[in-house]
């Protein structure tokens, strides 16, 4: 209680008030690394849903249709300002500060593939994750139809009493398999590669 | 060589979909089964040969003397116990029986310590029952009561119930609801769109509840009950009555828990109740993967699907009396034959220490935590890898287990009825 008084007296002595309101600082300024939430430009947004594939932060930025036209929506409480979906939209739907003109300038391209991990601790063979990926569904019928695994063609199949991954390359990054998982044993991380100068 | 459709000798769920590959009678891989089965099938150690306790010791002995010893403790007992018999085939648990008939023994399988309450509760008020092919091509609706698939029957989601393709459901991925019920946030609620969580014991009040919801008694539900709040219970009474076909799945947390048989009565009569309003079925979480088939064996031979009780001459049932736990409690058995199953590592101590305390013998092929009580084990051959027979899944489909490697162990079967052979020749010696 003392203290709060003490507090109180402290900062209604007039001359820490007048330091306070006349401290002669540099104004603000925007620096020119600076990276906004991200805004649209007038390109056409293709509806390919690479910013959302990249974007760090959960439902940041989601691809939305209205009155049939395409386009990203940022929940900036959301955002991090990383400005990672402008580098990644091939259509450079997105704007924020330098980010867009350095990226035409170094030619900038970001290639992603997906990474699943099993966790073989707690991985118990049950399925649910092969027999619920929309891609296994699509090459194998067996599996959808009764969760027996026929197909090496698979992204991933019950082996040897655990999920195993045999065709990563074909993973789209859905998480299905993450959602569907009741022990939180199976992981998909995106992997980014950027590419410069137009290099293939 | 690749053996394809391998029944997997595991839990009831009994998937015969597995795929072998043998080298040199070896099993070199497992495709599609889950961790449990790929263990079983994979598993290296095993008792090599028949062993018994002589001054106090282990002594490797043939199975002539192992059988003899066997058929001795047995015909001179008062009150023999048979146990286990869950896991091995139909074919055994025949031969199982007519030893029972023969010696006079009371016979009990492992249903007696986990559905034994839920055969009870049938027994009063009916099974509204079906096969799981029904439940994974026609349920858009999926209730897990009081058990944990993913751990204890971790194919029974993907292969039966939630995710694979039915045949009249039109999206898997939409329009299948699964809800869970437990006492605790078990690995299975995290797939669940629904998730009550029962106080222990409450299970009775629940399903009491949702009861009167689903007869439009709404207004008599108190706002929480058993630590669930009423809004959450409309919610799940409405999503069961909006079902065109529910499946209840349940298992020992609701048979093994304060209410028991009384619980799975209440259960039955939700979906009773429910069935007059849609399509509703219920089932329970079969263990071992032939427990149901020992239930079969022993009613069409005796009548009764557990604790069946011989030494009147006739087959007498009164579960409470002539169940296992109960008969073990009152130290009632002399000896004891446990086949197929591992009563040490399940039973509670007391009964553990009267099973130590009479002569024991055990036929399994493995040792484990039932050899420490033994004075005699018998090993087979594994049951559904390396001998063939008859299995009853969880839901009463007879499903042929398949013989994949070559052994020299004998069978169940073979050494049952060579003690019953060995016991017939000393009574007819006098």
């Amino acid at each position: 209680m003392l203290s709060f008084i003490y507090y109180i007296r402290e900062f209604l002595r007039p001359k820490w008030i007048t330091t306070f309101f006349t401290a002669r600082t540099p104004p603000l300024t925007t620096p020119p690394y600076f990276r906004d939430f991200p805004e649209l430009t007038d390109k056409e947004c293709t509806h390919c849903l690479a910013c959302m594939m990249i974007c760090p932060a959960p439902e940041a930025i989601i691809v939305t249709q209205h009155e049939g036209v395409w386009r990203p929506e940022i929940t900036k409480g959301h955002c991090i300002r990383c400005g990672l979906c402008i580098e990644a939209c091939p259509e450079d739907v997105l704007a924020s500060g330098r980010i867009l003109a350095y990226k035409k300038e170094e030619e900038l391209t970001l290639q992603g593939t997906f990474h699943i991990e099993i966790n073989q601790s707690t991985c118990m063979g049950c399925g649910n994750c092969s027999v619920a990926c929309p891609v296994n569904r699509e090459i194998d019928p067996a599996l959808r139809s009764s969760g027996t695994s026929t197909s090496d063609e698979v992204i991933m199949r019950i082996d040897t009493g655990q999920n195993k991954v045999l065709h990563e390359e074909k993973c789209t990054g859905c998480k299905t398999c993450e959602d569907n998982c009741s022990n939180k044993a199976i992981r998909v991380a995106r992997v980014v590669e950027a590419l410069q100068g137009g290099e293939e | 060589m690749d053996i394809k459709d391998v029944p997997c000798p595991f839990c009831g769920c009994l998937c015969d979909d597995v795929k072998i590959q043998i080298e040199d009678n070896r099993i070199t891989g497992v495709e599609n089964c889950c961790t449990l089965g790929n263990a079983k099938f994979l598993s290296k150690s095993r008792l090599q040969h028949p062993i018994m306790r002589k001054d106090g010791k282990w002594v490797e002995v043939s199975y002539e003397e192992a059988i003899d010893e066997t058929a001795r403790i047995l015909s001179d007992a008062v009150r023999p116990l048979l146990y286990g018999w869950s896991g091995t085939v139909g074919e055994a648990q025949v031969v199982g029986v007519h030893l029972a008939e023969e010696i006079g023994a009371l016979i009990d399988s492992t249903t007696s310590v986990c559905h034994n309450p839920s055969i009870l509760a049938i027994q009063e008020v009916g099974h509204p029952g079906c096969t799981l092919g029904q439940v994974k091509n026609r349920a858009d609706l999926v209730i897990y009561w009081g058990c944990n698939p993913i751990e204890a029957h971790p194919r029974h989601m993907s292969r039966y119930t939630t995710y694979a393709d039915g045949y009249f459901i039109d999206n898997t991925a939409t329009d299948r609801k699964v809800i869970v019920v437990d006492i605790r946030r078990s690995d299975g609620a995290k797939v669940a769109d629904e998730f009550i969580q029962v106080k222990p014991g409450g299970d009775y009040l629940v399903l009491s509840a949702l009861r009167a919801m689903v007869r439009g008694k709404s207004d008599v539900v108190p706002d929480s009950v058993a630590g669930v709040k009423k809004v959450q219970l409309q919610r799940v009474a409405d999503l069961m009555m909006k079902a065109k076909f529910g499946a209840v799945f349940f298992g020992l947390g609701v048979t093994m828990s304060r209410g028991k048989y009384k619980n799975v009565r209440n259960a039955i009569e939700l979906v009773s109740e429910l069935n007059r309003k849609t399509k509703f079925t219920i089932s329970a979480m079969r263990g071992h993967f032939n427990v149901y088939g020992f239930n079969e064996v022993l009613t069409w031979m005796a009548g009764y699907p557990f604790a069946v009780d011989f030494s009147r001459g006739i087959a007498f049932y009164n579960p409470g009396e002539t169940s296992v736990i109960d008969l073990l409690e009152k130290k009632e058995p002399d000896a004891c034959l446990v086949v197929a199953s591992d009563p040490g590592a399940h039973f509670p101590k007391s009964t553990i220490e009267h099973i130590a305390a009479i002569p024991t013998v055990q036929i399994d092929p493995c040792v484990n935590a039932t050899t420490a009580l033994c004075q005699v084990q018998i090993p087979v051959a594994i049951t559904g890898i390396e001998s063939a027979g008859t299995a009853y899944r969880m839901d009463g489909v007879p499903i042929r287990m398949k013989k994949v490697l070559e052994t020299d162990f004998p069978t169940d079967q073979e050494i049952l009825e060579r003690i019953v052979t060995r016991i017939r020749e000393m009574r007819a010696d006098g």
